[in-house]
């Protein structure tokens, strides 16, 4: 951006994309050269002033991204082309009627359509219109059953549910619940390493998540 | 991931199925036509599992249709960037691999693909490991994270990795897990 260069220096103003445009930008001015290795966004406002304080934290959090070679490259050039994972954030993209369901809950509903639709196709006094058999037939819902039954499912929603409802309070969205009860984690270190979204919380939330997953276990395992 | 969600349609009935089955008609003609589509808002609907209401019915001019806005539960899903899941492998290239999560395709590239995996041409193309201790092949069950997705008029299709911490190769086909 052109307020980089606002300080004195003509810097073009494309100087702020690609690796080539600092490493010649450092020959220029070693203020210059301080700020890229410092502020690892180059969005940031100018700050001439080298504050090691403010701009420490900024690099660390950046190269506890995940992937070594997001720290390797953060060391002196510009951050803003590293590509974080993708978090999961669906709360935005979704309207506010919807329901997050685990597997083994869409599972228990859609077995239930299945077996309403067996009993009703196998009594002869009960017509049925063709299209009002296209659960039957729809490929989607075929598909749907099979995923959601998957590797055995928990007996119990409910239950789940339960057990995971209390890290609702702990900053956990019911999208990330719903993750982990899929996912069948084996441990609290799992859950952060696959929701990095939730590491802001680890401090508060890591015991209430192994209680949680010791329960859901024995669930599993009395299964 | 699966949702419960309410979404509204309207539907366009002929005067031909006026009479006492009117709502069942309705509801058939709605299963019929919201079943197994997909949109990029909602994702893939797997089954419609009630109806919440019936509006009234407003007669088209000139056609004699009735339209009647239907609001009706059901269960879709839908993939987000992100997201962790479990799917199974459908096919493995040098380009990398297909797999399968319910209704949706997702891709992994050999680049999101751990390193020490090498891709073995064959009868069964396959990514192994150096020392042959990970397989991935046809059939395989693969955690992945889905970095990114396509919306088609009637798909989605996403891109996944499985390069992350605690991804990867989850059972081999045949084995019981």
């Amino acid at each position: 951006m052109a307020e980089k260069g606002g300080k004195g220096f003509s810097l073009p103003k494309g100087s702020l994309k690609g690796k080539d445009d600092n490493s010649a930008k450092s020959k220029q001015g070693r203020k210059v050269q301080i700020d890229f290795e410092d502020v690892s966004d180059p969005l940031e406002p100018n700050s001439p002033k080298t504050n090691g304080k403010v701009n420490t934290p900024i690099s660390k959090g950046d190269s506890g991204k995940g992937g070594k070679a997001s720290k390797a490259a953060s060391g002196g050039k510009n951050s803003v082309t590293k590509a974080p994972s993708p978090e999961f954030k669906i709360e935005e993209e979704l309207p506010k009627n919807v329901k997050c369901l685990m597997d083994c809950e869409a599972a228990e509903i859609l077995q239930g359509i299945q077996d309403r639709m067996v009993v009703i196709s196998a009594d002869p006094s009960i017509k049925i219109p063709i299209p009002q058999l296209s659960s039957f037939v729809s490929s989607s819902f075929d598909s749907g059953l099979t995923y959601a039954k998957r590797g055995g499912t928990f007996s119990n929603p409910q239950s789940v549910r339960k057990i995971l409802e209390p890290l609702i309070k702990y900053g956990v969205s019911e999208g990330e619940m719903c993750m982990v009860a899929n996912l069948k984690v084996e441990s609290d270190d799992e859950v952060f390493a696959l929701v990095p979204s939730l590491k802001s919380e680890e401090g508060k939330l890591r015991d209430p998540l192994k209680t949680a997953l010791n329960e859901l276990a024995k669930i599993q395992s009395s299964v | 991931m699966f949702f419960h969600i309410v979404l509204e349609r309207n539907m366009q009935l002929h005067p031909r199925h006026f009479g006492r089955d009117l709502r069942d008609k309705l509801v058939s003609k709605l299963m019929k036509d919201v079943e197994g589509t997909c949109s990029g808002r909602h994702g893939f609907v797997v089954a419609i599992t009630g109806i919440e209401s019936v509006g009234k019915g407003l007669i088209r001019d000139g056609t004699g249709f009735v339209t009647f806005p239907v609001k009706y539960l059901c269960v879709v899903f839908r993939p987000f960037k992100g997201e962790i899941l479990e799917a199974v492998v459908t096919m493995v290239n040098k380009m990398g691999f297909f797999a399968e999560a319910g209704p949706v395709q997702i891709f992994v590239s050999n680049h999101l693909i751990p390193d020490d995996m090498e891709f073995q041409s064959g009868d069964v193309p396959n990514y192994t490991t150096s020392d042959g201790s990970v397989k991935i092949q046809k059939d395989s069950e693969v955690r992945l994270k889905i970095i990114g997705t396509r919306v088609d008029a009637t798909e989605i299709f996403c891109i996944g990795t499985i390069k992350d911490d605690f991804l990867g190769v989850i059972s081999d086909p045949g084995s019981t897990s």
